[in-house]
């Protein structure tokens, strides 16, 4: 008897184990959220187009980036989309290969920001956003970056994770209304230690942001552009903050994984992610301001989004090198002041 | 008992060697990973580790969250355990299923509970500002004590479980005879009731303990970044850092914790066993 | 001892701390909202609804129960023979054996899942499945030898002794006396076996893959991308599902004598 149970066994778990091998799959890395708007804008349309199964891995752009690093000798994943400074690491570990932009037919439509954001050939923009301060309009007023210091949002803020795509945008530009912008960003990590007990949280993922807001842990945190459409479906209200410093923001780019053997696969889905098309959908579904300098859309859309030729060429981007650079400080700095 | 040890060692071999295999050893090339920087075997990894206050502040942050816990459900272990053994057995029965019952339950929703019970607009605050003990909702999420909490909720039913089992092995008269002796309700739980049922806590505190110091979803959901224990350090440092020394280190450090609590209280409890 | 009183409250806030986040989660699962809250705004079945209309907690039930069973078997099938050993002979090594079959109690899980991620997974580039598999199976093993172990030092070997004396053969005699015996031991071991497979969080954190998720994980994702009652009314279910296994547990084979 005992045989045949371990007969049956082998059989089941060998059939289960290998049931994956029969249509062609694309693994893709992507961030965390919008991903039912993701399903239904990128996901469904594409795989009936190309006849191929998609399967999304998700999480913040730096668990993703370590996980390709381990996976460098053999790439679970064939194509993912992070931060610019994120791709930039990547490139320089080997991880990417040059994105062969000849294939890509909506390539020439990209705003020049986009078209090649660290200057190496091995990322695509996508996506641009600014960043700023969504806020409970009936509960505060924000009116420059210091605000998310001050007394009113004592115990009422939450501040992004040094450690996310947010985190050092948002101090940058802490740091430029406290009249301190040097790039160490010393003088805003020092300020945020000191005000360490009146944070709530420090977030890893902007997902949390929404359960934070709905449940009136917090009046104020600094967002990117692409999760402010879930916090405005909530029935409390909550205002996007235009600073009299100014808005910060960044740019979320492709990469194709070196080694990868889906690479015709990965470059049709860019450049389908890239078309018109799917540009002015996520648009209008206020996922992801569009890269695609044809997308049009309603003024109202564009006032929730970030839109248009004026403003790709003001948003204010910290090039990747230099943060690359400043990261190791940054986090040192930051668990000695911060998370003490 | 047969003697053929030929045939005991083929009986026992498969499940030796696949637990040797698929888990003992990676696990030590895991600890060796902190002992053993560019090729020579040293203790560098571990000086820069305990070098850094952030390391020893969360190293501190678990050892007394798991103390807390532990001591807590000893406290509320003993009462509760005292007043489930003193039930009809029908109640006693059900008693025990309640208490079982929170095991039933996924961690991952137990803790979400949490979150939804220990926010601000949560029935907690509703229920303190209703009786007037705070007229602001008091924060609760993203600090040491709502870990505390929800590890307390988490582990306590194994404390209750193992004091209940081991005070139904206290012979019965122990306690009217230390009554007629005159002795009052302290005394008899000191001195008679805390040496009967030691190796009961010694159990229950060594789970508490280990399962304590060792949580993941609960200090990670409830604690956020701002609360740092051991392990949540560890998957910061692996997943974002790709950091295998730390990891290895914090791993140690670990293992060393749950085996030291076992030897500790073991040595409690037959220090002075009343036989 | 009769402090009627205190026990009272002292057992009625232990039940309430206990038992009071259950309640909050069936509560919120049956919410009309579009937030998880307690209490709950409204009664509606839409999110139980939601949970099996959801492609991916149904391919993560299955996984979860894919492995739970069949890691569980295997556990068994490594675990009895090894069980027999150490309590019916005089072996060797035995207390090496059954240190370096526990161990994975003593070790906390997360170190467990990042130690096979790195140096079992990556290097010889397993299969995410066969991965979840080979950890389950490791991880439950300590379960069945304990368990069955007990039920193995309670049957007094003796009738054993007799059928061999009687002409039955060493392996009949396991088979025909032994085991059945046994037999509501290895089922304890089977659900307890089941019950932490299932449950299993941290080994499966690291070890899971894209598009390969145990149900937890699968939970503990979509939690942290979508803050709604789906969750907690998964939960729910699957809180109704283990308490049902564990009361038929207790009625047929009388489960809490084994652990």
């Amino acid at each position: 008897m005992k045989d045949r149970i371990l007969a049956t066994a082998a059989v089941l778990f060998m059939a289960g184990a290998t049931a994956q091998a029969q249509e062609r799959t694309l693994t893709i890395s992507v961030y965390a959220f919008a991903q039912d708007a993701y399903a239904k804008i990128v996901y469904q349309p594409f795989e009936k187009e190309c006849g191929c199964k998609l399967v999304v891995e998700t999480g913040n752009s730096a668990e993703r980036l370590t996980k390709m690093e381990v996976n460098k000798a053999e790439p679970v994943i064939d194509m993912a989309v992070m931060s610019m400074a994120d791709a930039l690491s990547a490139a320089r570990q080997g991880l990417v290969d040059k994105v062969d932009t000849s294939k890509l037919s909506n390539f020439v439509r990209l705003y020049d920001i986009a078209k090649d954001p660290n200057q190496d050939g091995m990322s695509v923009g996508y996506t641009f956003y600014a960043t700023s301060i969504a806020y409970r309009s009936d509960k505060v007023k924000i009116t420059s970056w210091n605000d998310l210091l001050s007394k009113q949002l004592a115990g009422r803020v939450a501040l992004p994770n040094i450690t996310t795509n947010q985190g050092p945008p948002a101090l940058y530009m802490l740091g430029l209304a406290m009249g301190k912008d040097t790039p160490d960003l010393k003088a805003s990590i020092d300020a945020v230690g000191e005000h360490r007990n009146d944070i709530v949280t420090f977030y890893n993922r902007s997902s949390q942001l929404v359960q934070l807001m709905e449940q009136d842990e917090i009046w104020a945190a600094p967002i990117g552009r692409f999760a402010w459409a879930p916090l405005r479906k909530l029935d409390v209200p909550i205002k996007w903050a235009t600073p009299k410093e100014g808005q910060t923001g960044g740019l979320n780019v492709m990469v194709v994984t070196r080694g990868s053997k889906n690479r015709d696969l990965a470059l049709q889905l860019m450049d389908f992610w890239l078309s018109t098309k799917v540009q002015t959908d996520l648009a209008n579904a206020l996922v992801d301001s569009p890269a695609n300098k044809d997308v049009e859309v309603s003024p109202e859309v564009a006032e929730n989004i970030t839109y248009g030729a004026e403003t790709a060429a003001n948003v204010k981007l910290i090039p990747s090198a230099v943060e690359l650079a400043n990261r190791e400080n940054w986090l040192s700095e930051w668990n000695a002041k911060v998370q003490q | 008992m047969f003697q053929n040890r030929a045939e005991a060692l083929t009986l026992a071999l498969p499940a030796a060697t696949f637990a040797a295999l698929v888990f003992v050893l990676p696990v030590i090339v895991l600890l060796s990973g902190g002992l053993h920087v560019e090729g020579r075997w040293t203790l560098e990894a571990y000086q820069r580790f305990f070098a850094d206050p952030l390391n020893r502040l969360v190293i501190w942050r678990t050892l007394e969250l798991g103390a807390l816990v532990t001591a807590a459900a000893a406290v509320i272990g003993y009462a509760s355990a005292l007043a489930i053994v003193d039930l009809p057995a029908a109640g006693k029965s059900r008693m025990i299923g309640l208490v079982v019952l929170p095991l039933m339950i996924s961690p991952v929703a137990r803790t979400y509970a949490w979150l939804v019970i220990l926010g601000r607009a949560g029935i907690v605050n509703k229920a303190l500002m209703l009786i007037g003990l705070t007229d602001e909702p008091v924060r609760v999420l993203f600090t040491q004590t709502a870990v505390f909490i929800g590890l307390l909720q988490l582990f306590l039913p194994l404390m209750v479980l193992s004091l209940v089992s081991a005070l139904e092995n206290m012979p019965n008269d122990v306690i009217p005879a230390a009554r007629v002796l005159g002795a009052n309700w302290l005394q008899i739980f000191v001195k008679v009731v805390l040496p009967l049922t030691r190796e009961g806590l010694v159990t229950g505190g060594t789970l508490v303990f280990a399962g304590s110091v060792t949580a993941y979803i609960t200090p990670a959901i409830l604690g956020g970044s701002k609360v740092l224990t051991l392990v949540t350090l560890l998957y910061q440092r692996v997943t974002i850092a790709n950091d295998l020394v730390s990891a290895s280190v914090i791993a140690f450090i670990l293992i060393v914790m749950s085996f030291s609590a076992n030897l500790l209280l073991n040595r409690i409890a037959t220090g002075r066993s009343l036989k | 001892m009769t402090m009627r009183q205190p026990a009272i409250v002292v057992l009625g806030l232990l039940v309430a701390f206990l038992v009071g986040p259950f309640v909050v989660i069936v509560a919120a699962s049956l919410s009309a909202g579009d937030t998880l809250a307690f209490p709950p705004q409204g009664f509606s079945l839409r999110w139980v609804a939601k949970v099996f209309a959801e492609q991916s907690f149904r391919s993560s039930f299955a996984l979860s129960m894919f492995l739970a069973v069949f890691a569980t078997l295997a556990a068994l099938v490594l675990g009895i023979p090894a069980s027999y050993a150490m309590s019916r002979y005089s072996m060797p090594f035995a207390e090496a054996v059954r240190t370096v079959v526990s161990s994975p109690i003593i070790v906390p899980g997360i170190i467990v899942g990042l130690a096979l991620l790195r140096y079992l997974v990556a290097p010889f580039g397993i299969n995410v499945v066969v991965a979840l598999f080979l950890a389950h199976t490791a991880l439950v093993l300590p379960y069945c030898v304990r368990v069955v172990s007990a039920s193995l030092d309670n049957l007094r070997s003796d009738v054993e002794e007799a059928a061999i004396l009687l002409g039955s053969s060493r392996l009949g005699a396991f088979f025909r006396v032994v085991l059945p015996n046994i037999r509501n031991g290895v089922l304890a071991a089977f659900i307890l076996g089941f019950v932490t497979s299932f449950d299993q969080v941290p080994v499966s954190l690291f070890l899971s893959g894209p598009g390969v998720q145990t149900l937890p994980i699968d939970m503990l994702g979509y939690m942290e991308r979508t803050y709604d009652p789906s969750v907690a009314a998964l939960s729910s279910l699957l809180a109704f599902l283990s308490i049902g296994i564990m009361f038929v547990a207790e009625r047929f084979i009388g489960f809490s004598r084994y652990v």
